[in-house]
């Protein structure tokens, strides 16, 4: 137990660090020490990152489908078309007129005439009631024009403008856009987009409290460590550190969790999602989450749990002070 | 190195230090003693930062501790070597963990912070002790073990509060004579303590507290 002659101040460090390189090292430290301690007790943490994991998942996948119906309104307009019935006494040449009329309008793409002959002749074979039909005396059918908007008139209110104009015509009996559906599907997904956006808001906090509260009992079970590194001088800085990386760690649990249970949920509606689609005739399909989505999502919970880990260490550090 | 002037501290308006003068120069060392409640612990934690006197002035270094706002307080007490009566180990750490925490808090690096915590523990006499945890210990080696972390960061000043409270003579007199040692090479040393055979046979001056009030002969400007 002999005392070896020593200078009793601080002596110089044998190689000077950088400020920058001390704090990148402490950093690599702390971050591998929390990254250790979340193995200690891998069940409550699991369970901790299954609960966020769920909260993000529920979010993330309704806005995934949601982005990807978006596309799913246009696709269908596209094949849409706006059917123009003539009055019955218009004659073939009258309908012809007409038809090149309208062409000339900018927010017509394509007029097809259609005679109440060929309109006849075309439900005779499609319903295969020819002879009922045949014993008819007069056609019952109109003359009728098939309009294709330009795509740039395939907005809901441009089509219900074009069908206004063309209801004024004197020709014009009867004009039918089925645009009821598609406003619904656009009501639909507006409400649909305020339902997630709320959800997400309320999942979001429900994040920073589950974080929070993780990082409190973590905090509450290390009181004793806490106290002495306070004791022994212990910046506020180097106390909230291994805390925040706690957090941060249970945040990139969470996304990759929560990204599983994504990329399964989409494997699994797949298919039957297109089989719906197709009965539309549409070639749409969802898709899984894609590099950018799973960088946000990634970004998304690492973030919010870092933000509910240090909305709680700061408060509850303060509270274990030496007595 | 400690200096107060005319310190009072009160807990809810009853008096724990009244009106306390002294001096610890730099490199002395010195015992306080007095019996529980007498206002050891509260003339510690005011130079630890833990308190703040009601009145008066704490001198630490040359530095006025009420100079100093809460950030502060951590890098006032990096400079100070502090000693518990019961060790306050973490238990969940190495002994060499344990000793290198101040090092770990001040920023070395590995390397440096090995070297100091084995030349620590070395004075000590627990080098071989380094890997184990202090629950398997004795409490004459806990002790020491805490001694080595008061020391490590090699502080100018030294605390200790009832350092040898929980060991037997002949483990209080190994301790004591560590003190001793720091306190050659220039360590100022200030011991809280009511052991008194073991103070009276060591040749340091005597603090005495009494309900509050500085007693004997060291109320003034040290020795």
């Amino acid at each position: 137990m002999a005392v070896t002659k020593q200078a009793p101040h601080n002596a110089s460090r044998t190689k000077p660090e950088s400020a920058g390189k001390r704090l990148l090292r402490e950093h690599k430290e702390v971050a591998l020490q929390s990254w250790r301690r979340l193995w200690l007790s891998p069940l409550a943490n699991l369970l901790t990152w299954l609960t966020l994991a769920i909260a993000l998942t529920l979010p993330a996948s309704l806005l995934l489908l949601l982005s990807q119906a978006q596309h799913l309104g246009p696709q269908l307009n596209q094949e849409h078309q706006v059917s123009v019935f003539l009055v019955p006494n218009a004659t073939l040449k009258q309908g012809q007129l007409l038809s090149q009329e309208l062409l000339a309008w900018p927010d017509i793409a394509k007029v097809t005439y259609i005679s109440a002959d060929q309109a006849l002749g075309n439900f005779k074979t499609s319903s295969g009631l020819a002879d009922i039909l045949d014993s008819l005396t007069d056609n019952p059918l109109p003359a009728t024009l098939l309009i294709a908007p330009e795509n740039t008139a395939q907005t809901p209110p441009a089509v219900a403008q074009l069908t206004q104009q063309l209801r004024q015509l004197t020709l014009v009996d009867q004009v039918l856009v089925d645009m009821a559906w598609l406003d619904r599907l656009q009501a639909i997904l507006a409400a649909s987009q305020r339902v997630t956006y709320s959800l997400a808001f309320l999942l979001a906090l429900g994040v920073l409290l589950v974080v929070g509260n993780t990082v409190r009992l973590q905090i509450e079970s290390r009181k004793q460590e806490i106290l002495v590194i306070k004791l022994v001088g212990g910046t506020d800085a180097y106390l909230r550190r291994p805390f925040l990386y706690a957090g941060f760690w249970a945040g990139l649990f969470a996304a990759v969790l929560a990204w599983l249970i994504i990329q399964l949920g989409v494997s699994y509606l797949h298919d039957p999602l297109r089989q719906l689609a197709q009965s539309y005739q549409s070639q749409w399909q969802l898709q899984g989450l894609g590099w950018v989505g799973s960088l946000v999502l990634l970004a998304t919970s690492c973030g919010l749990s870092l933000l509910g880990a240090s909305l709680t260490v700061g408060r509850q550090l303060r509270l274990i002070e030496p007595q | 190195m400690i200096e107060f002037q005319q310190v009072s501290k009160n807990y809810y308006d009853k008096p724990a230090l009244v009106n306390t003068d002294f001096h610890l120069q730099r490199g002395d060392m010195a015992f306080l003693t007095g019996h529980s409640g007498a206002g050891k612990s509260t003339l510690l934690k005011l130079i630890m930062l833990m308190e703040r006197p009601s009145s008066g002035k704490v001198i630490v270094d040359r530095q006025d501790l009420s100079q100093l706002s809460r950030a502060q307080v951590p890098a006032h007490r990096q400079k100070i070597g502090l000693v518990f009566q019961n060790h306050q180990l973490l238990l969940d750490y190495s002994v060499f963990d344990n000793v290198a925490l101040p090092l770990k808090i001040s920023g070395y690096n590995e390397r440096d912070s090995g070297r100091r915590v084995r030349a620590a523990l070395d004075k000590v006499g627990l080098l071989d002790k380094e890997k184990l945890s202090p629950s398997v210990l004795s409490s004459g080696e806990q002790q020491r073990i805490g001694i080595a972390r008061a020391i490590v960061n090699k502080p100018k000043l030294i605390l200790a509060d009832e350092p040898t409270g929980n060991l037997d003579p002949a483990l209080s007199g190994e301790v004591m004579r560590l003190f001793q040692q720091f306190n050659q090479v220039g360590v100022s040393v200030l011991i809280a303590s009511h052991d008194l055979d073991l103070i009276q046979r060591l040749p340091h001056p005597v603090i005495q507290l009494k309900q509050g009030h500085l007693s004997g002969p060291f109320a003034m400007a040290g020795h």
